[in-house]
């Protein structure tokens, strides 16, 4: 009986979203038996690492009471510079991934200046920037975007190690890696407090707007590795790439039980957010549902997700 | 193999006024607008002549993918040609419906002689229009079609009739039986539904549709729902699509998953001719079945307008059969050294590709 307390103090750090990620695995493998291969399951986590990527950056912001819709035009820039700048010869992997690394830093830098030192709203700067960003990669290729990933590169997409597909090991490297920031340095307590409170955050010394600043670099340094790891699966330019990401990585991060205020989530949270809609979506077109129907379906799951989650801190 | 340039090429035929089979007979590469069968349909309508040279307009609905960079590049190479055109401007409305109309309300009042059209939407373009061609301006809609009958002259290809010829290729090369899936393009656009409507049509009683499902004329978006149905279908004979980006995604999430290639339907675009050529040795029952949607249909719709500005008659509507390309012809279309973006039946030399593509 003494696993009982202990199952349950995982899952409230981890996320009552894990509840529902199971709920979702166990309903739909009895519509359609096809789920439960181990070919579909680690389908699906290779599918949901390219959204967890991305939500893992989205956590930092909403944790930080902003929200950063510019992953998208980042996913599709990266992508776009990524290609071409590599040329599909491997001597250019290392130079095409730092040259995007860094842009994405610079980004998300200003992303962050204009939302903590010049005071616009995330919504409206994130916005501005995603339309920016989209343009850049308009402007950049004329409309007609060429390169290709290096082979060598598409390992790190296609590839897998003892059959757990890549894409997945590097994203939960990625989230392990942010649980020990946010949980295990001061950084975190910061990012939590400034979350949660930020004059009061201000008031006891903690720097709110480098924290900020960060947090929204960050945010777009995972939507770069996101947008990496998604041009090592695909291995071609697309100016269309980023787009199912603006929201569904909002989504992922709400699903997961993050409140939009700021101060509320964790990242084991988004990855089960993360999962869920990923199986939602591959659930939806293993049945056969036209795409009409799937949106109606993840509409509702977000809305009744939202209000859940508040009747469960109301309850607490 | 001889290979003719591209001016040479179209003045030599004009002159000799030889057939057009004759360049595939010669084996050269395809400049498939030369080739061309443009049907009319509808009564022929004549303009009122207007003094020249002409300013001409182009309201693109969306500039966001390399067949509308291709198709713009065409349009603006043949301009560059016409002496009868003093002006042509390119305006983009961005994928959103409002702004289109805005942008042609633009160009109406900036009295541009003609007007050439992709509508994002063809029942919301349809009234501004119908005021622009009211006002004199010759509006030419070409690639998707605009509602009712307010506009000049239409040229395109029968999304209905490409579907049925895909539909019925697809059938015949599984023999008359088998499972397929389909995948289409952006959620509930015209063109994939009268294709789809089709093909379904076309196809044996004895094929059985497994599922069909949107994705996006995007690679990324194709191949991870293919994966899902390869998930859920243990066997796939034949894959239907209108668009062959998403017949490149599907044809590589079968490799991911370690299945064999499958007869497949689509159109010109290059990554899928390089897919073909790189894969065929590999997989036996790896078949191609593809009918282009030509990038430079809009020239059509130009030269068109520049005849109703000189007062001649031209079709109401003009639909293009487009060429089709199989495993017998694609080597003609294939650009090795272009990227998979291309759309390979075009008018464009190689070193116009070059320049748009930057390779």
């Amino acid at each position: 009986m003494q696993a009982l307390p202990l199952i349950t103090k995982c899952l409230k750090s981890a996320g009552a979203v894990w509840i529902a990620v199971a709920g979702l695995y166990v309903v739909s493998s009895l519509i359609s038996p096809a789920m439960f291969q181990v070919g579909q399951v680690l389908n699906i986590l290779q599918v949901a690492s390219f959204l967890g990527v991305i939500a893992l950056g989205q956590t930092v912001v909403i944790l930080s009471g902003g929200i950063d819709l510019s992953q998208a035009g980042m996913v599709t820039l990266t992508n776009i510079v990524a290609t071409s700048l590599m040329l599909g010869q491997t001597e250019n992997m290392v130079f095409a991934v730092a040259v995007c690394l860094v842009l994405a830093l610079l980004i998300g830098a200003v992303n962050g200046i204009l939302v903590a030192v010049i005071g616009i709203t995330p919504l409206i700067a994130t916005l501005g920037s995603n339309a920016i960003l989209f343009g850049v990669a308009l402007v950049y290729t004329g409309g007609a975007p060429r390169g290709a990933a290096a082979e060598a590169f598409m390992v790190l997409g296609t590839g897998s190690l003892f059959g757990v597909p890549a894409p997945t090991l590097i994203w939960v490297l990625l989230a392990a890696v942010m649980v020990l920031l946010l949980r295990g340095t001061v950084y975190g307590r910061w990012l939590y407090a400034t979350g949660a409170n930020a004059r009061a955050a201000r008031l006891m010394g903690v720097p709110v707007e480098r924290v900020l600043i960060a947090a929204y670099a960050l945010s777009a340094l995972l939507a770069c590795m996101g947008g990496l790891l998604l041009t090592a699966y695909i291995g071609n330019p697309s100016l269309g790439i980023g787009n199912q990401f603006m929201l569904t990585a909002v989504a992922a991060v709400v699903v997961g039980g993050a409140a939009l205020t700021g101060g509320v989530g964790g990242i084991m949270a988004t990855v089960g957010g993360a999962i869920f809609i990923t199986l939602l979506s591959s659930f939806t077109n293993i049945i056969r549902v036209s795409t009409g129907t799937q949106f109606v379906i993840q509409g509702v799951i977000i809305v009744l997700s939202v209000l859940a989650y508040r009747k469960l801190s109301q309850a607490r | 193999m001889i290979i003719t340039t591209h001016h040479l090429n179209r003045r030599g035929l004009l002159k000799a006024g030889a057939g057009m089979a004759t360049l595939t007979l010669l084996g050269g590469r395809a400049f498939a607008q030369e080739g061309v069968t443009l049907t009319p349909v509808g009564a022929m309508v004549k303009g009122t002549t207007k003094p020249g040279p002409y300013r001409i307009a182009f309201a693109n609905g969306f500039s966001g993918n390399s067949w509308r960079a291709m198709a713009i590049a065409a349009l603006q190479a043949e301009a560059a040609k016409t002496p009868d055109i003093a002006e042509f401007v390119v305006v983009d409305g961005q994928g959103d419906i409002n702004k289109q109309v805005n942008d042609i309300e633009g160009l109406i009042n900036q009295q541009f002689d003609a007007i050439l059209i992709i509508g994002n939407s063809g029942s919301a373009v349809a009234p501004i229009v119908k005021q622009a061609t009211d006002e004199g301006i010759v509006t030419a809609p070409f690639n998707l079609p605009i509602d009712g009958e307010d506009w000049s002259t239409y040229v395109g290809t029968d999304p209905q009739k490409k579907g049925a010829t895909l539909g019925k290729w697809l059938s015949d090369a599984l023999g008359g039986k088998g499972k397929i899936v389909a995948l289409g393009g952006l959620p509930g656009n015209s063109y994939t539904a009268a294709g789809w409507a089709g093909a379904q049509e076309a196809m044996s009683k004895d094929i059985e549709v497994l599922a069909f499902k949107d994705a996006f004329w995007e690679e990324d978006r194709a191949k991870v729902v293919m994966a899902d149905l390869i998930a859920a279908y243990p066997e796939i004979d034949g894959v239907w699509c209108d668009g062959a980006q998403n017949a490149t995604g599907a044809m590589k999430a079968l490799l991911d998953a370690g299945r064999p290639l499958v007869p497949v339907t689509g159109d010109d675009y290059n990554g899928l001719l390089k897919l073909f050529k790189a894969e065929k040795a590999n997989h036996p029952k790896f078949d191609i079945g593809l009918m282009s949607e030509p990038t430079w249909q809009g020239i059509f719709a130009m030269r068109a307008a520049v005849s109703l500005l000189k007062g001649e008659e031209v079709p109401k509507q003009q639909i293009l059969s487009p060429a089709m390309i199989t495993a017998a012809n694609y080597e003609t279309y294939l650009r090795p050294n272009l990227p998979d973006g291309v759309f390979t039946d075009n008018s464009l030399t190689d070193e116009e590709l070059a320049a748009i593509f930057k390779a």
